[in-house]
């Protein structure tokens, strides 16, 4: 294995906190998905690598089941997407307050 | 006879019950008449017929077992021998000449299928009562009588003061009950069996305190059906019902279940004196407060109610001065004549559209002399005038009474003879009212339907001659009651000397009774103010009242404090509490809920983060 295991590690963590960030910072819908995807693929990192370091395909596997799960997840979420902007004319998080008790 | 026959008694009336319950819509009213009046004669055919069956120690027929739970069994048993014999015949006789009479008196009212199954039904549970050997089945009868009796009083339930009356009836006497409910299961406790014959006979087994309280018990329970002090206000208000409800109650039935229950149980009692006295004492007081009663009533029916609930307090001191057949001999001859004035005074109503005021009733005498004469009779037995039924029996009870030759049931006697005195007052107040014309007669006479009239003649006969079913030896008669129920008695003959005496002074004092009444109303139709005693005699004695303050008002106070303090205020507080506090906790939590996607991202990820510590700490 070229790339040592904490390289994958330190830059899967660092590529996750700055999805979580993105998240938790951004106010636009398509952002917060952004930061989603971001954060994903920060988990799928850690799976290949570690599916190399023990030379095993289970976390392969597992992250092509992750992008296919991704995918179906990012249609319904762009079709919400525009759903809500049809609804609202932006998509600024703050105005989807329709579930306050 | 078979001696399986004997279930036919009380069955017939059932079978009528039953028949006319079903199917009284569907045929005419005279068949519903007929079908009626001919199970209660058919039942008093069986019990004629079957009198052989009840000599010596009587018949007794197991139908069948009714409940069995391992200790406890109770088979539906009937017990048919003199004492029950004598009473089936009466209940049955009466109860047909009342059934007889009813056809008349309901000739054009409503509702004749549902009067009808309901005095039937009556008669089935009083015989039930009459005919069972078993304390249990008694209690059913017991409870049957009074069910009927509420429904038949507050007959005309339409109206608001009947259907109270028959709640009233109900209810006190189920405050009776309950101590006969009490008395039967100590007994079951006690002897292991509810068989009445089982318990007689191991009466003198039991300890002399448990008998006393046991003697208290029934007497108590007695009280109840009987009308006796404490539990006689409900039967003044009875006479809201039809009147042949009245003499169906207040003669035949109801009113004497008490009497004979203590009668068929009275070895047991009879183990105690001080239950004996009590039962004594009960008796005359009764009859002397409802002889005071009845001296100042102005409606015709309450005032045979409340000699009702006198000649009843005879039969009590009559069973607690230990003469059983003192005791059934005049419940025979009172159930007479009590039915005929009911059954006359029936008439007297009717012939007057329904007035009962004394005092705007008259000229029975010359308007309806089938009636007038009748009413005499009954009246003549009432007030014990030499000779008739009820001076003979009235007799016997005062003399078995001073016969105890103590002081006790000497005084009970005196007070036994002033009764007599105001009986015979009030009976001829009845007579001087009713029977002279007066102005302002109620002048169109309504017809009487002939069944309203042929009926008191056998009835008056019955009262008038009812002394020759017990004839004193001291009048030449035999004593065939005494001979029948057997020697009960327990004091000593008394000399023939005082029973002459005491026979004079009776016959002395309905005449004076008489005088008084010839005195103060003949030829005076007006009716006097009544003054404070008047009123006070009038209102019972202000029982009602009395009752309402000591016993319903602070039962209401009780009640409204449970209910205004307690469960309002209370319970109710502590349940709203409760919700409020949920309810607050919930608007609290609300706030947490704001909608805003940004913060349960944050929630979430604090969450997260929260539970990554977690996990670390533990792997530590």
């Amino acid at each position: 294995m070229i790339v040592p295991m904490g390289h994958i590690l330190i830059v899967s963590t660092t590529l996750f906190f700055m999805g979580l960030g993105c998240i938790l910072a951004r106010r636009n819908l398509i952002m917060i998905l952004i930061g989603i995807e971001i954060m994903i693929n920060a988990a799928g990192l850690v799976l290949v690598g570690a599916s190399a370091l023990w030379r095993q395909a289970d976390g392969q596997v597992f992250v092509l089941l992750l992008m296919g799960v991704t995918a179906a997840e990012v249609a319904i979420a762009l079709a919400m997407v525009v759903y809500l902007y049809g609804f609202k004319r932006n998509l600024d998080i703050d105005n989807f307050d329709g579930m306050r008790g | 006879m078979s001696r399986d026959l004997i279930f036919l008694i009380p069955l017939l009336p059932l079978a009528g019950a039953l028949l006319n319950m079903l199917g009284g819509r569907f045929w005419p009213r005279r068949v519903t008449e007929s079908l009626a009046v001919a199970a209660v004669a058919g039942a008093t055919l069986a019990a004629a017929l079957l009198w052989p069956l009840s000599g010596g120690e009587g018949t007794t027929v197991e139908l069948f077992g009714w409940l069995r739970a391992g200790p406890l069994q109770v088979p539906m048993v009937l017990h048919f021998d003199r004492l029950a014999a004598c009473m089936a015949l009466m209940v049955t006789g009466v109860s047909t000449l009342i059934h007889v009479y009813g056809t008349g008196y309901l000739h054009r009212k409503e509702d004749a299928v549902r009067f009808f199954v309901l005095l039937n039904l009556f008669v089935f549970a009083m015989l039930t009562v009459v005919l069972a050997d078993n304390l249990l089945l008694l209690l059913l009868g017991w409870e049957g009588v009074g069910f009927c009796s509420y429904a038949l009083i507050g007959y005309w339930y339409r109206e608001e003061e009947n259907a109270s009356a028959g709640r009233k009836a109900f209810l006190v006497t189920r405050c009776a009950d309950v101590f006969l409910l009490a008395a039967i299961l100590w007994l079951f406790q006690l002897t292991g069996t509810l068989s009445i014959t089982a318990i007689n006979a191991q009466a003198p087994l039991l300890a002399p305190g448990t008998v006393t309280l046991l003697a208290l018990l029934l007497l108590v329970g007695a009280s109840g059906k009987s009308a006796q002090l404490p539990f006689m206000t409900w039967l003044p208000d009875a006479m809201a019902g039809p009147t042949p409800v009245s003499a169906l109650i207040h003669a035949a039935t109801m009113v004497t279940a008490g009497v004979y229950l203590l009668c068929r149980i009275f070895p047991l009692i009879s183990q105690s004196p001080t239950g004996m006295a009590a039962i004594a004492a009960v008796g005359t007081l009764t009859a002397l407060y409802a002889a005071t009663c009845a001296l100042v009533q102005r409606d015709i029916k309450r005032l045979l109610a409340y000699s009702t609930m006198s000649q009843i307090g005879y039969m009590f001191l009559a069973v607690g001065a230990g003469t059983v057949t003192g005791a059934m001999f005049h419940l025979l001859t009172h159930a007479f004549f009590k039915a005929l004035l009911f059954m006359a005074a029936g008439g007297i109503i009717h012939l007057a559209a329904g007035e009962m005021d004394l005092f705007k009733l008259g000229g029975l005498a010359r308007r309806s002399p089938a009636v007038f004469w009748p009413l005499l009779a009954g009246v003549l037995c009432l007030a014990g005038i030499p000779l008739t039924g009820g001076f003979f029996s009235k007799d016997a009870i005062l003399l078995a009474s001073f016969a105890r030759g103590n002081m006790f049931y000497q005084v009970l006697c005196l007070l036994g003879l002033l009764t007599a005195l105001l009986t015979a007052m009030y009976s001829f107040r009845l007579i001087y009212l009713v029977g002279p014309a007066r102005k302002g007669d109620i002048g169109e006479p309504h017809h009487l339907p002939s069944t309203m009239l042929w009926t008191l003649i056998p009835l008056a006969i019955l009262g008038l001659a009812g002394g020759l079913l017990n004839l004193p030896g001291v009048w030449g008669g035999n004593e065939w009651l005494e001979g029948l129920l057997g020697p009960l008695i327990t004091a000593g003959e008394p000399a023939h000397v005082f029973e002459l005496l005491l026979g004079l002074i009776a016959s002395l004092l309905s005449l004076a009774g008489w005088l008084w009444a010839r005195w103060r109303y003949a030829g005076k139709p007006e009716p006097r103010p009544v003054g404070t005693a008047g009123t006070f005699f009038l209102k019972g004695w202000q029982a009602d009242r009395a009752i309402e303050t000591l016993l319903l008002g602070p039962f209401r106070a009780i009640a409204r404090f449970w209910s205004a303090i307690v469960d309002e205020r209370l319970l109710e507080g502590g349940v709203f509490l409760a919700a409020r506090s949920c309810e607050g906790f919930g608007q609290q939590l609300r706030r947490l809920t704001t909608g805003r996607l940004g913060h349960y991202l944050t929630a979430m990820a604090f969450g997260l983060g929260a539970i990554m510590v977690w996990v670390l700490l533990q792997s530590i």
